[in-house]
Formats: C-alpha cells, structure tokens, sequence
C-alpha cells in the first residue's frame, strides 16, 4: 500500500525494555496493522487499530505490556489551519479500557517535522529515562537527575541537555510529581502547556520510568496540492473569520467565553470583569497552536496581589469551570495560580477536582473525618487548603493525599454503599467534569455515558444546548449583537449538515428554541452525529475549538475537512465518507470496549444515585432525566442491539468485517 | 511602483507560526518550519519560567529587509542576486548562485538560510508582491505597507505605552473600552 501525501512516511517504535528503537517505513506498518489510511485516516483511527492488535485483551494498565501510542494525522503540521494536533494514547489507569486524548501546541508538529506518523512506546525502563527523537535518529537517555522535577524544569532542562539552537526548535512532552507517584489520573504535559489532559497518559508514562519523550523536527511534509492547500485554507478560516458570531469575543477570553454556558457566570458579572482586569486579560496577546485563528490560550501575567508576576501560559475553560465549580476557588489569580501549580505537578484537574470535591461532600456527611484527612478539615473555597491538597495529592503523600490519587471510583469501593450512593458524575470509574449530571445540559451529559474513554464529556462536545440554556441565552448574545433568536437561526443556517438530517434533529422547518433546549425530541441523533465528528477531527487530527457546534457556534464541518484533506491527501473523500469514518472509529472503540472489558448497556450508567434523582435546579429542576429511554433510541439509531453493540450488519457496512472473528458478540 | 515592505506588530502575533507554514508550502511546494524564508523568533518563557524570575513574551519576525543597500547583493562573488524593481525584492539567480553562502554572512540579519540538500541559500522574495504570509496572517499582525509607514505599528506602540505611563492613567478607564472592561 503506497502511503499518500500529507504523511509524515514513518512509525517509531521504541522498547524501552530491551532500549532498542526502530524505524519502519508507513507502508509496512500499515500492512502490519491492517490499516487502510483512507478509513482509519489518523489520529484516534490508528490508536484504536493499534491497541486492537497489540492489546488484545485486558491488562494491568500499569504494567509493561500497555502502550503508549502518540499519533498524528495528515492534517498534522500542514499549511491546513489548527494544524497543530495529535492524539495520546493507551490503556487508562482510570478505566482499564480505551483511552486516548488530544494536545497540540508544537509537540505534535515538530514529531511529524521529524519524519514520524506513530510513535509507540512499549515496555519499561529499570531506570528513570527520557526519549529524543532528534529528527529520525533516537536514543533513549538517562533521566535520573531529571525524576522528581516538576513540568517547567523538566522541560528546560531537556532542552539544555539536549543541546537546543533555538527556542522553541526541541519540544518536550514530559510528566511530573504525579505521574512519577503514579496518581491514576496524571497528564503528561507538552511543553508545559498542551497536555492529552483526560488520557492517563502521564501516569502510564510514570509506571514505564518514561519521564519525557523531547523532540528536534527540521523536516517537511509533502503535500498533494500545495496551492490548493493554501486557497482552501484562505477560503475556510475568512469565512469562519466573517461570519462566526461569537469570535471577537472568544478573541477576548478565549475557551472561557464559554464559562458564562459551562458555570452558569454571566459574563457580564462585575466580579468577573473586575478579576478578568486584574490578570490583564483582554488586552494581552492570544496564544495559539500552529496555525491557529481562534485561540483559546492567553498569555497571562498576574499584575497584583499575593501571586502578583506569576505568568501562565492558559486560561483554560476546564481549568476554570472545575475550578468554580468542584472546588469554588472564585477570584481570577487564584484560578491561574491554580492552573499553573495542576500543570506544573501533572494532575488532570477534572478527576482531581472531582475527587477532591467528593472528598469535602464525604466529609461534610461524616463518611470520612479527619483521622482520614490527615487532620485537615475539608471545604470547598479555601485556596490554601486546595494548594496543599493538591500537593499532597500528587506526591501521594499521607492517608488524604493517597486517597484522592486514587480517584472518585476507587474512593467509592473503599468506602462502601453510603459513600457510592452520594457519588458525583461517573461512568466506567470515570468521573466527568461536574458533580451531578443534571446540571447541564442533555447531550453534553448524555456524551458521559457513551464515552468509549469513561464517564467525559468531550468525546460528544457539542454546546448548542448549553449556550440556548435559560440562564446564558440572555447574557450570551447581548455579546455578540444578536438576539437569542436571530443566534438560533443563524447557527442553524450555518451548521454544516445535510436538509433531511436537520429536520430530523430540530424539526421541519428546522426551528431551535426554548422547548426544542429542554425536550428531547431529536437529542439522540444530534448526539450520535456530534460524536462521529468528534471522532473524524481526533483522527485528522485537528482541534475542537475551530469545529462546527462546539464552542464556536459555526466552526468548521465535515465538508471543509473534506475540502481540505483532499488537497493536502489527493484523495477524493466527501462529506459522508468522512462521517463514515468518524463512526468507524467511534463504532472500532466501542467493540474494543466490549472485547477487554465486557462493556455495554450495563456500563453505560452513571455511579451512584444523583444523576438518577429529581433535579433541584436549572431545567431539570422536579424532573428526572429519563436516561435510559435517550439511550435506547440512540442505540437504535446507531445500528446497535438493545445490549449497545453494533451489529454484524453495521460491522460490513463499516468495512469492519476483517474483525468479525476477533470478537465474540453475543448471538 | 509604490515600493513597500513588511512590517510587524508583535502585540497582536500568537505565535501561531502560520506565515511559516504558509510561506514554505507557497514557495517551497511543502510545509515545513525550517524552510519557511520568515521566521518567528519567540520567547515563550511563560509556562517554563518560575514566578520570581524575570521573564517576558517575545515575538519578532525575521525576514528579508529587502535592503536599498543590499550587503547580500554586494557581498555575491557571482552576481546572482538582483533587485527587481517592480516588487522591490532582491532575487536568487539559482542559474548563477554557486552556493558560496557569503550572502548570509554579508546579510546583518540573518534573513537569509540555506537548503542544505538543495545546497543553496533562500530567502524572502515578497511572493511576486503579494506576501503570502502577510495574507494568510489570522490577526493581522504582519502587514504589507509603503516603507513610508513601516514606523507605525513602532510609533502606535510607544503612543500606547506613553499614555499608560502618564500620571493617573492607572486609575481611568480608556475611552471606547467601557464595553471590553464590563466583559
């Protein structure tokens, strides 16, 4: 098999057990792994076909046997724009089932600069070590001095060990305190900056002594039709330029424009504007990935107050949202003093948070007290008791420090029914972003349960409901000179998606208002729909933030990327094939699920009793959200039995059927 | 012909990075960072930097000036480099350059590199007089204007600076940001 334009032409495959490196060719690992590029493209395509063959049933994922799989896409480090992408991958420590996550920064770039597609990592060092994969040449080195080193001094000491001719030419992605302890939800982090924040891949990093892997990229990657490349992009990022909505003030804020939708923080509130003034956040530059034309990163200095000079690269929307909501840290410095200490000791502020809040929701109902916490008295609010548990946490240090590095699942089966019964938001001993799943709204909780990485929210990321939620839909359009209604229509206008599925999700004519936000009339197709395109951009690999319904309201769709590949690719794909790929591989993750780990409509529940229950406030406020009922029709609607597999027809209809013997479905 | 140059405000760059991948798929038929004939010079210190070092964000553009007195130009043994008058740029001649490299130590910038398998020397030729980095810039960053303005992006800096620094300004609220301040 010829491998097309737009790859990088090689697979790295490094062992650390035995110290060897090697380098095949593109072609031969495709024939290896039975890897068509054009249905499996990159990204989460090739980590699932990966995980597939090499890991064929369940295993300790802390052990030498689990794998870490970094993949690019042909998108990856082209002209194309948000170029600046790729996927982690491995088998979760949280979970022990399919896991991957996507970060960009330059890392993905300049490991595709270097000549490598894949690169998967196997095996564990006796000894602490780092990779360099200095262009194609590779060594694995001694990393002892470095072990214990938090995120930023790792990555500048790599970069002086390795010689550097300029910065920025060696990029490094490298875990910290907590992947070294082995928390089971470290992140591994890029260049202090971009971490594959849900993946658990720092702590598989950690049980393999892989402190860093540092990369030095000069090549270049060829491209079908060059010219063609830059006028589809021209064309693409001016159109989303002109027309989206919302971007002069994602210009603003970046991903936490969405704050207002995701922690219900009007953005118009003083206190809000007063802390956003005092970390001199609009007037300071924007930070983006390569290529990138709707950054969601700031450049952040602290101009007063106790953590006055402090600079973070950031000002993540996840950042912010757990930290408000699970933890209640509420001023501006402290939410950046807080992102830069999460990545500097290598923590995934979702599960840490959520752990920490049902920590204080267990301790508030006596389940624990403080002989469990080391004698601290836990709330929620009180930064100084956050920046020591936090500390605690990563270094796992004492029975509190322990017990939260374990998680929310592991906390729960330690401590019996009462503690499983007030649990918060979780699938597959994955908690997700916020306590109770309620709260927000239908599709983005909805996408917790059908996750093939456990109970997370962004692997179906779609925020049409959230910005039209009754608490945001007044502050959220005043921002951007429209009204509610002329947002709705014009989204609808916009959204790339054929006539026929349209009515089928919102109605004939098409109509999007306020009992369209709270029914459920359509959700489950909008929610199979946004997850297949969700797995087409992390096979590209491009970013969400430039994708069509999430946090922008237009973003690109299927047929941009389709445009676009095509020109970097000379492949003719369209629209639907894309789509086809997107549940190929969402369709590939979920049987893969289900042959490790047995996972299916069993699974397919939140922990515990709160998502279950009436809701007390916002639109579920006296109702219960009928889960199963949303889930049955989503089945359905994804081919799948009432058990929430895929059947032998959806298999042959998604060129799976080379697979059909290799997992046993039930008759 | 009007002639004009490219300037550069870093206060609205991100670091992005696309007029380098632009510029070596435009001219160079594949995207790559190290054959990009514009260069982003970045200090991005921010994530890496402990709290009690000094520390600041820097970007800068670096390519060809496209000299009136061109050093690369005189230094050329071979005379390979010439002025096009319609564009302003000063052009490779690859039929005459013997890839001797004297024009990157003539050039007081380093805005020319060299391709070290096509053994020649590149540098920034202003895209027949449509910058194609300047185009595909997403902030407007870069921009392409008469070498009689390429001070102001300088001059509006130092403008801004100076009113921040006036006695008192710390306590008012720009005119016109009311609305950026509320957000």
């Amino acid at each position: 098999m010829s491998v097309p334009k737009g790859y990088a032409g090689n697979i790295a495959i490094i062992d650390l057990t035995s110290q060897e490196a090697q380098v095949i060719p593109a072609d031969q690992f495709f024939k290896d792994y039975d890897i068509d590029p054009r249905l499996w493209v990159g990204g989460d395509g090739f980590i699932t076909k990966i995980l597939w063959k090499d890991i064929p049933e369940a295993i300790d994922p802390l052990g030498p046997e689990n794998e870490i799989i970094i993949a690019t896409g042909p998108w990856t480090a082209t002209a194309a724009p948000q170029a600046g992408r790729a996927m982690l991958g491995c088998i979760s420590p949280e979970t022990g089932g399919f896991s991957s996550g996507s970060f960009g920064w330059y890392f993905p770039a300049a490991v595709k600069y270097a000549g490598f597609d894949v690169t998967i990592i196997r095996g564990k060092a006796e000894k602490p070590v780092y990779i360099f994969m200095d262009n194609k040449e590779i060594t694995i080195r001694d990393a002892t001095n470095i072990w214990g080193k938090e995120t930023g001094e790792t990555v500048k000491l790599i970069r002086e060990d390795v010689e550097e001719r300029f910065e920025g030419e060696v990029r490094v992605l490298s875990i910290s305190i907590a992947g070294e302890n082995l928390v089971r939800y470290a992140v591994a982090c890029g260049d202090a900056t971009s971490c594959p924040g849900r993946s658990g891949g720092g702590t598989v990093m950690g049980s393999k002594n892989l402190k860093a892997i540092a990369v030095r990229g000069n090549g270049e990657i060829q491209i079908d039709d060059p010219q063609g490349l830059l006028d589809s992009s021209y064309v693409a990022v001016n159109k989303f330029i002109e027309e989206e909505p919302t971007l002069k003030i994602w210009k603003e804020h970046g991903s936490t424009t969405s704050l207002s939708a995701t922690a219900n923080w009007p953005l118009t509130g003083t206190r809000l504007a007063e802390n956003r003034d005092a970390a001199d956040f609009p007037k300071l530059n924007n930070a983006g990935c390569l290529n990138c034309f709707a950054p969601c990163y700031h450049w952040l200095q602290i101009k007063e107050g106790p953590y006055a000079g402090l600079r973070q690269l950031g000002g993540h929307m996840t950042f912010l949202t757990v930290g408000l909501r699970n933890i209640g840290i509420q001023d501006f410095d402290k939410w950046v003093y807080f992102e830069r200490l999460i990545q500097e000791l290598g923590l995934d502020p979702a599960s840490f948070t959520m752990a920490f809040s049902y920590a204080v929701d267990l301790f508030v109902n006596g389940i624990i007290t403080t002989e469990d916490t080391d004698g601290l008295t836990l709330s929620r609010g009180d930064e100084e008791l956050i920046w020591e548990v936090t500390r605690k946490t990563a270094y796992r240090e004492g029975k509190l420090g322990n017990m939260l590095a374990d998680g929310v699942a592991e906390m729960a089966k330690k401590l019996g029914p009462e503690a499983e019964a007030i649990m918060p938001q979780t699938v597959k001993d994955k908690p997700s972003i916020q306590r109770d799943a309620k709260l927000q709204a239908l599709i983005w909780s909805f996408g917790a349960l059908t996750s093939p990485r456990g109970g997370d929210w962004l692997r179906l990321h779609n925020v049409w409901e959230l910005a039209f939620l009754p608490e945001s839909r007044d502050t959220y359009p005043e921002f951007i000179g429209m009204t509610c209604l002329e947002l709705y229509e014009r989204c609808l206008e916009l959204l790339d998606m054929p006539d026929d599925l349209k009515k089928r999700i919102f109605g004939d004519p098409p109509k999007i208002n306020a009992n369209w936000v709270r029914g459920i009339e359509g959700k489950a197709l909008f929610a199979k729909w946004s997850e297949d395109f969700v797995a087409l951009f992390d096979t590209l690999v491009t970013c969400m933030f430039g994708a069509a319904t999430q946090f922008m309201m237009v973003g690109f769709g299927p047929s941009t990327y389709a445009e676009i590949l095509n020109k970097i690719t000379g492949w003719d794909v369209t629209y639907d094939e894309l789509m086809k790929v997107g549940e190929r591989v969402f369709n590939l993750e979920r049987l893969y699920n289900y042959r490790i780990k047995g996972w299916d409509v069993k699974d397919d529940r939140f922990a515990g009793k709160l998502a279950y229950e009436e809701g007390t406030i916002g639109i579920y406020r006296g109702k219960v959200v009928p889960w199963d009922i949303i889930l049955q029709e989503y089945y359905a609607l994804r081919g799948w039995t009432p058990e929430g597999l895929p059947t032998k027809e959806k298999m042959t209809e998604l060129k799976l059927d080379s697979i059909l013997d290799e997992v046993k479905l039930p008759d | 012909m009007e002639e004009k140059a490219i300037v550069f405000d870093p206060s609205l760059c991100t670091g992005c990075m696309r007029c380098m991948t632009t510029c070596s798929t435009y001219n160079f038929g594949a995207t790559s960072l190290s054959k990009s004939r514009i260069h982003i010079m970045r200090h991005e210190g921010h994530a890496i930097t402990r709290m009690d070092e000094e520390d600041e964000l820097i970007f800068e553009a670096l390519a060809c000036r496209q000299c009136d007195k061109p050093y690369c130009m005189y230094f050329c043994p071979t005379r390979a480099i010439k002025k096009y008058e319609e564009t302003g740029a000063l052009s490779i001649n690859y039929d005459k350059c013997i890839g001797c490299r004297m024009c990157i130590v003539g050039c007081p910038f380093g805005a020319i590199r060299y391709n070290t398998d096509k053994k020649q020397p590149f540098k920034c030729e202003l895209c027949e007089g449509d910058p194609q980095c300047v185009k595909f810039c997403p902030t407007g960053a870069l921009e392409f204007v008469s070498k009689d303005l390429v001070h102001i992006p300088k001059l509006d800096f130092i403008a801004r600076k100076v009113v921040e620094l006036r006695p008192g300004a710390a306590e008012e609220v720009p005119a016109g940001e009311e609305k950026n301040v509320s957000a």
